[in-house]
């Protein structure tokens, strides 16, 4: 591993700076986690190096993510090596940071990676299926068939079915964002107290992993498996596409399921 | 004729995916709307996950689907450890319950049988 001698010469990096970096390290080590000095000598620490946190984000620019994307998770492992780093090793911070800092990157790009793996055209016939189906859902008080949605885009069936394979994999953005709007707006809700789920053998094993789930992740499992209400009703219900129903119900499903095993 | 198109593969998490996948395309040639080819797709990833779990090492899972009047069966058939069907009255059992028509889980000699039947409209819609 040679990460640390790859450290960017951002400005002189002169003895100075190097003693700055030492007593500031010495300062954050004495210090409790209420005190509010800590956090302003951790933030000066974090902002002395984030140049090299561009560095290295850079080295991954052209894999297909955004610079800011990578610099904001290698920030995080930035601050992870600043919050963990022993000043009475031999050892440079930036040799010790690099590895944490291209860890977050690399866990970034291995949780992307099926997002990374979608071609643009098979991206963008996404979001015409998704129009799509919103149109002829109006159009035929149904949801369309697959068949339909390729008569109405004008490309075979096997496209429509790999658009929404990959809708599946790579659309995480855009159900954070809509998870985030709607957040606020239920915010009231406290979960459930559903007669459906009183009827549900395993509740207290599940309540706590309900609880975990976002908001609206919950909203759609409780619509979707209490209240028998169909994909195509819920998208009406809380003005959101079905097929982001579709992703949400399998997303909270799945880690559901995963609490379920690991409990 | 019988256009039965099965699909098998070990009992392993990985696996998940082909049976969604192969779901998907099966729902599509049974011409079921978008939302009910999905609720196949997480009745399935359901049920195999289900199986899988219950399967003991080596164990291979087995998938029939067949394509019906708008509607598509699909029989999943594994080993089991526990040599029981899936409790029902469990959330898992009462989301395969929402998802498909109708379910069925029967063991035989050690072999857990889920047998699930979508259509194109969910039974009651509240």
């Amino acid at each position: 591993m040679t990460a640390g001698q790859s450290a960017p010469r951002s400005g002189p990096f002169t003895a100075e700076r190097r003693q700055r970096e030492h007593d500031l390290f010495r300062e954050l080590s004495g210090r409790s986690a209420d005190d509010p000095r800590r956090s302003a000598v951790r933030d000066e620490l974090v902002t002395m190096h984030l140049p090299l946190v561009r560095h290295l984000a850079h080295r991954y620019h052209h894999r297909g993510e955004s610079v800011d994307d990578l610099v904001q998770v290698g920030t995080i492992g930035l601050i992870k090596a600043v919050d963990r780093f022993d000043t009475s090793r031999d050892v440079a911070f930036s040799s010790y940071a690099a590895p944490t800092i291209l860890g977050e990157i690399k866990q970034h790009f291995r949780d992307r990676t099926w997002a990374l793996r979608v071609p643009r055209r098979l991206q963008e016939l996404g979001a015409r299926v998704s129009a799509s189906t919103g149109e002829l859902t109006r159009a035929l008080h149904r949801a369309p068939t697959v068949r339909e949605l390729a008569a109405a885009l004008d490309v075979s069936e096997e496209d429509v079915l790999d658009a929404i394979e990959a809708g599946h994999a790579y659309a995480t953005d855009s159900i954070d964002a809509v998870a985030d709007a709607d957040r606020s707006a239920m915010a009231s809700r406290t979960g459930f107290e559903d007669p459906a789920f009183e009827r549900i053998d395993d509740r207290e094993s599940l309540r706590p992993l309900l609880e975990q789930l976002p908001e609206l992740g919950r909203r759609i499992i409780e619509l979707r498996f209490l209240h028998n209400m169909s994909q195509t009703r819920i998208a009406e219900e809380l003005g959101i596409s079905q097929m982001q129903v579709s992703r949400l119900l399998a997303r909270s499903l799945a880690e559901l399921r995963a609490g379920m095993t690991a409990g | 004729m019988n256009d039965a198109v099965t699909l098998a593969f070990p009992a392993q998490t990985q696996n998940v995916a082909l049976a969604r996948r192969v779901t998907a395309v099966m729902a599509a040639r049974a011409d079921l709307p978008l939302d009910r080819l999905e609720d196949a797709r997480l009745a399935v990833d359901e049920a195999v996950s289900q199986v899988i779990a219950d399967a003991p090492p080596g164990a291979e899972v087995v998938c029939v689907f067949e394509v019906q009047d708008h509607a598509l069966d699909i029989v999943v058939t594994a080993p089991s450890s526990s040599g029981s069907v899936p409790p029902k009255g469990t959330f898992s059992w009462t989301v395969l319950t929402a998802l498909a028509n109708t379910v069925t889980a029967a063991v035989d000699g050690g072999v857990v049988v889920l047998h699930l039947h979508v259509s194109r409209a969910i039974s009651v819609d509240v």
